[in-house]
């Protein structure tokens, strides 16, 4: 076990000096990034560039009676105008299959601009173009729109209730999804588990009942997204997108503008500024875009403001858990039934339509627990809110939040650590899958919990705890666990995204010995120019100087459904690694052929420090040699080996994987006024091999810090009108540096067994068990005054306001 | 977004040319200080800035004196010079604190504590410290007639005030002590020098023997303007340092007599609380720099 | 409504004719082509990507109109290595992995610039405030603090 605060530490041991996985090799991405030279979205232009702004409605539910343009045609620099109802007529609308999951749910129909109804504040109902920025956004704001209000359904259970407003008329109510996620495929089967958990819960020596509430919150990324779309007519639509899916774009747009696919390029701009799942959806915005470059026959420009971004996406979780968890007396756990509410908000949006988060975040909700009896049921309701978009720790943060609290209500009612009945809980034997079929493949479980509780000290804490208290003063220690996605495999892509899950990666070796790898996917800062060139630099034995990795153009890249779900780590570094392979193996058939070694196999072949080595007699050539031999001097290649050195290899994992992580933290609570510092915050992570530890330790703390500025500071409110009041930096607040503490990373894993390297994906679910181990710390804190936190935000005031009501009831 | 289309922009060097552009407009050119919050506005096309007249390059409305008959303040002085202003320390050191906490680096840099006053916005940090510190407001009209405002009478309202759309501000005085005095200023939000929920102002003057003999307390983050409560002033007159209870009874004096209402973030319950604990906290800090530490 | 400005951007003059109300982070990005400076607020002015040095302060390019920086001297990150020799942050962000996705950097870079001038060895928790106005999505901050600890030190022995 080794903490990272200390940044050239691995795993297992340090890496041997030709070794170059499980090293904090420098980041090659940097050096443009820090003088400037990085080119995101908005750095890139094309002549004769035109810009489009979207003029938005101002009403969260409204019937739309006019769409006055003829002012704002006659502006100064306009190009054109369009509504709705002319683009209705001129390209396809949603749903389009390649951006439909492969599940029943209520899928609307709609085009990127509203047609006669607006279904939340913000929703795009027309858009200018015009040469200049400044004068297209002039006439975006003299569009008149003429309204009749509709009555507003924001509350996801009112939503629910017969006779709500509806927010689709097409569909007879606001159920956009239901799932029983536990018992089987029957109803039948699902009959009889639901009764077998109410007789557990019956028979339970303790049974926790309650509500818990997770605030819609998400993780904006710094820059919003924006497109370029150019168009040729023999070539075909050329449209950079800020995206983490350029591939699965590719197909949906060409759908949607019925163009041939093979006249359709999305390039990824190799620097995207952050992702965090926002930039995942298949959006409406960028269709628009790349249809009127068409039109206009003139590259057309998008650049999202951050009051549209706000509006619109980086919605998240925003849940409800109405959850029971019955326990044995010694801390078992032998049931779980939650009833979880989903809010969609409008669910107008390609791929998640909403209702995904919350769909797998039931399905993640058992976690790192061994609860084989469990009951959950979601249902996921249309509003007149923007439609949920995807953000890290996917759907799972709410139910993270649930379980993990609820434990701690458990232990409270048996007298026990909290501690305690967690570890007592963990999943001890794997592979296993959960009650509701997710699998998980290896890891462990308590040796990670172990290092946990003994770094932040929890023995030593709670004498500390018993001192601070007769001083006056609330400390309290929190803890939660994650067992989340690494990678996600097609057993689980296709049904829940209708798409691929390998990991895609072609690797080209030039005679010169350097090496070219093509990732299909989007990084947007993981740092995959890095990761994955140690990969292959450890795969070849040479520098990862002398390897460049190109991403996010679906024109040399190989096709993959994009960084998602902490993929880069398991699942295309795997591909590299493989695709490295089948050509070391190639490279060593030939040097066996050249050297007349007959008897040698690929195995005795050792590729380090620029060298190809046959072990057997200590034979050298170097690298360069070989690569040059094969690819420039094609002459007496081995019988059935052909010239080259490019090879695509898809990776798929037999089982899906999982990364383990668990969180703790020390909370100290001001009983007087209700505000509340976190003292420390430290993480152990089973991330298998670590491919990079500094990498890995900044995905960490940038997670946990998204986590905690999402329990603490961040909220989308909207008013009773649907007026979302918080579409700015100043009303939705991010954590500053002065608001957060340090985190420290520690790693106790084991390598994974079913991937090349050992490696883990580990990015994705990272901030899911912030809430819980937030909340549980300042509950933990205030249990002299009997205080559970089960609603997020958590605010000074609202802690305060539970103290007050906490002393006249002690005082009554 | 971008500004609305803007017709003209003047950057004069003296008060004189900046008060006769504004009088060739009218009154109706939109004047910059700092221009961090009149850029918002324009920015969000809440206010077009048909002409803009820029006092950046005025320099005669900047810097800080500090003598016998007390302090005066070019509006034009910047919070970063206000941070950095030891001459300030004692009486006057709830304008370091405040400046302090304005904002950030970068707006520190821009923002202005004539540009603060003149804007006026509900939560901003520079009204209940110059409130508290009774300063008093000279407004110059075009033509040079001037007229002084107490602040008490300033502020008129949220975005407010009694300054004319022609005149400008052309200084802050702050009265000198009579005794030994301190003064302090606090704030609380829910981000580290985020926009205040509370901020609380408070001056001190003592007696020899450390006995409070005038007290300004103040608070900003209420509707619909920055006050001063008379009654836990009167509360702290007499009171000394070391008197917890006289002090708490004050602060408390203060939540009932302002009654600082709620909204969807923040109970009213809870601002009165933080008048309460932020104005203890002041208080305190407000009588150790008035005594040098000695109670 | 345009005005004849000359703006000096990393000692280069641009004297170009701009409308007025053209905001000095256009000027910087599309007038001068420096894109290394950006934007991530809509009006509100919070974000802090389009920090830049103004005659040597750290300012939000976004708050300001081009012309009232005529005259004057604008410093970005594309500026702040000399000599093909990089600032020692940039080389402490690189060996700390300060950042993830680089979009906030530039705008830390040219505010801690300026910083480090006036509080030549800050303590962490004067870092972390000095850097309320720029916020970074990615990283947690940590990594930061690290590196401009790092960078302080060197300019100190510098």
């Amino acid at each position: 076990m080794t903490t990272s605060e200390s940044s050239a530490t691995t795993v297992s041991s340090a890496p041997e000096s030709s070794d170059w996985v499980g090293r904090s090799f420098k980041r090659k991405e940097d050096h443009r990034l820090t003088t400037g030279k990085g080119q995101y979205l908005a750095d890139i232009a094309a002549p004769g560039m035109a810009h489009l702004v979207f003029h938005r409605s101002t009403h969260a539910h409204a019937l739309i009676k006019k769409v006055d343009t003829s002012k704002a045609a006659k502006m100064p620099g306009v190009l054109a105008v369009i509504t709705g109802a002319e683009l209705k007529d001129q390209i396809l609308g949603f749903p389009q299959p390649v951006v439909v999951p492969a599940l029943e749910a209520k899928y609307p129909t709609f085009w990127p601009l509203a047609l006669d109804k607006v279904k939340f504040h913000g929703e795009p109902i027309a858009a200018v173009v015009a040469v200049d920025k400044y004068q297209a956004e002039d006439a975006a704001l003299v569009i008149e729109v003429e309204y009749e209000p509709l009555p507003v359904v924001l509350d996801p259970e009112k939503a629910l209730e017969a006779g709500a407003p509806r927010v689709h008329e097409i569909f007879d109510d606001n159920e956009m999804f239901a799932l029983t996620f536990t018992g089987g495929q029957t109803q039948e089967e699902q009959d009889a588990n639901d009764k077998d958990v109410e007789a557990l819960i019956q028979e339970a020596d303790v049974v926790v009942k309650q509500r818990f509430r997770v605030h819609r919150t998400g993780v904006t990324p710094m820059e919003t997204r924006g497109a370029l779309a150019q168009w040729d007519e023999s070539d075909g639509l050329l449209a950079h997108v800020t995206t983490q899916r350029p591939h699965i774009d590719r197909l949906a747009l060409a759908d949607m503008l019925s163009i041939p696919p093979q006249m359709v390029q999305v390039i990824a701009p190799r620097d995207q500024g952050g992702e965090f799942g926002v930039k995942a959806p298949f959006y409406r915005e960028p269709i628009l875009v790349c249809h009127m470059a068409r039109k206009l026959g003139r590259p057309v420009r998008w650049v999202e403001t951050r009051e549209e971004h706000l509006m619109c996406v980086s919605q998240e979780r925003d849940q409800i858990h109405d959850i029971e968890v019955a326990a044995k007396s010694d801390g078992t756990i032998t049931a779980v039934r939650d009833r979880a509410i989903g809010d969609a908000g409008d669910g107008c949006e390609g791929v998640y339509w909403g209702f995904l988060m919350p769909f797998l975040g039931a399905a993640l909700l058992p976690n790192a627990y061994d609860l084989p009896k469990c009951d959950i049921k979601l249902r996921v309701a249309f509003t007149n809110k923007s439609a949920l978009s995807p953000a890290r720790s996917f759907g799972a943060f709410p139910a993270r939040f649930a379980l993990d609290r609820a434990i701690d209500l458990v232990a409270r009612k048996l007298g026990m650590d909290p501690a305690d009945v967690r570890r007592k809980n963990l999943i001890t034997e794997l592979p296993y899958t959960s009650a509701t079929g997710v699998h998980y493949d290896s890891g462990d479980f308590l040796k990670t919990w172990d290092n946990l509780t003994k770094t932040i000290g929890l023995t030593a804490f709670r004498k500390e705890q018993a001192k601070a208290l007769k001083e006056g003063r609330y400390i309290g220690i929190g803890f939660a666990v994650g067992a989340e996605l690494s990678g996600v495999a097609s057993e689980v892509l296709v049904p829940m995204e209708n798409q691929p899950g390998y990991g895609a990666a072609t690797v080209r070796v030039d005679p010169r010995g350097t090496v070219l790898v093509f990732e299909g996917d989007a990084p947007g800062g993981q740092g995959h120019e890095t990761s994955l060139a140690q990969i292959a630099a450890q795969e070849f034995g040479i520098h990862p100087n002398d390897i460049v990795v190109k991403t996010g153009d679906t024109s040399i890249t190989p096709f993959g459904s994009g960084t998602i779900g902490a993929r880069a780590g398991s699942y295309t570094a795997s591909a590299v690694s493989i695709a490295c392979r089948r050509l070391k193996d190639k490279i060593a058939v030939i040097m066996a052929h050249d050297l007349k070694l007959e008897d040698a196999t690929p195995e005795d072949f050792e590729f380090k420090n620029g060298e190809v080595i046959y072990k057997g007699g200590n034979i050298r050539k170097t690298f360069v040699e070989m690569t040059n031999r094969i690819i420039m001097m094609p002459l007496d290649l081995p019988e059935g080996v052909d010239a080259g050195l490019d090879e695509t290899a898809f990776f798929e994992a037999d089982k899906p994987m999982i990364c383990f992580s668990c969180h703790g933290t020390i909370i100290e609570v001001d009983a007087d006024t209700g505000q509340f510092e976190i003292k420390k915050y430290v993480t152990s992570e089973d991330a298998g091999t670590v491919i990079n530890p500094l990498i890995v330790e900044g995905q960490v703390q940038g997670a946990v810090v998204q986590g905690i500025s999402n329990t603490i500071f961040e909220e989308f409110v909207y008013d009773e009108n649907g007026q979302q009041l918080t579409a700015d930096f100043e009303n939705y607040q991010i954590a500053s540096a002065a608001d957060v503490p340090r985190v420290m990373v520690t790693h106790a894993g084991v390598p994974c067994p079913h991937t090349p390297l050992g490696t883990r994906g580990l990015g994705e679910g990272l901030p899911g068990p912030v809430p819980a181990a937030l909340g549980n710390a300042v509950s933990d804190a205030l249990q002299p005054f009997g205080i559970e936190i089960t609603d997020l935000p958590l605010r000074a005031n609202k802690i305060w306001a539970m103290i007050q009501e906490a002393k006249k009831k002690t005082a009554a | 977004m971008y500004p609305a289309i803007i017709e003209e922009y003047l950057a004069p060097a003296t008060v004189a040319d900046a008060l006769a552009a504004i009088a060739k407009h009218d009154g109706e050119a939109t004047v910059f200080a700092g221009g961090m919050s009149v850029m918002q506005a324009i920015k969000a096309r809440l206010i077009e800035a048909r002409c803009v007249i820029d006092l950046g390059n005025i320099a005669e409305l900047r810097g800080v004196s500090v003598g016998p008959d007390g302090a005066a303040i070019g509006p034009m002085t910047r919070y970063a010079d206000l941070v950095r202003d030891k001459k300030l320390h004692g009486a006057y050191q709830a304008l370091n604190d405040a400046a302090s906490t304005v904002g950030d680096r970068q707006v520190r840099n821009r923002g202005t504590i004539g540009g603060s006053l003149c804007w006026n916005y509900i939560a901003a940090c520079m009204p209940p410290t110059v409130l508290a510190l009774d300063a008093r407001i000279e407004l110059t009209a075009p033509g040079g007639g001037k007229r002084t405002v107490p602040i008490g009478e300033f502020f008129l309202g949220a975005l407010e005030t009694v300054r004319r759309d022609e005149e400008l501000m052309t200084k802050i005085t702050l009265p000198a002590a009579k005794g030994k005095a301190g003064s302090s200023y606090k704030k609380w939000s829910t981000q580290v020098d985020g926009l205040p929920i509370i901020g609380v102002a408070v001056y001190i003057e003592t007696d020899g023997s450390g006995v409070c003999t005038v007290a300004r307390f103040a608070v900003g983050g209420i509707l619909p303007i920055v006050k001063r409560s008379a009654a836990a002033e009167g509360q702290l007159v007499g009171t000394k340092a070391s008197d917890a209870d006289g002090i708490a009874r004050a602060t408390a004096a203060a939540a009932e007599e302002l009654d600082p209402q709620g909204d969807r973030w923040v109970q009213a319950a809870y601002r009165k609380l933080l008048i309460q604990s932020l104005g203890g906290e002041v208080v305190a800090k407000a009588f150790e720099r008035a005594t040098g530490g000695a109670a | 409504m345009n005005k004849d400005v000359k703006i000096s951007i990393n000692g280069v003059a641009y004297e170009k004719s701009v409308p007025l109300r053209m905001l000095l982070v256009d000027f910087i990005r599309d007038e001068a082509g420096l894109t290394g400076t950006h934007i991530g607020c809509t009006y509100e002015g919070r974000c802090g990507t389009c920090t830049v040095q103004m005659d040597g302060e750290a300012v939000k390019s976004c708050m300001l109109l081009a012309v009232q920086a005529d005259g004057r001297e604008i410093a970005t990150v594309e500026g702040l290595a000399s000599n093909g020799r990089l600032h020692p942050l940039q080389e402490a962000f690189n060996e700390h992995h300060a950042l993830q996705c680089g979009f906030c950097t530039p705008g830390i870079l040219m505010n801690t610039e300026e910083f480090l001038k006036e509080n030549p060895d800050p303590s962490e928790a004067e870092i972390r405030r000095s850097l309320v106005g720029n916020i970074c999505r990615c990283t947690g901050y940590d990594h930061i603090i690290d590196a401009i600890q790092t960078a302080a030190k060197r300019l100190r022995q510098a």
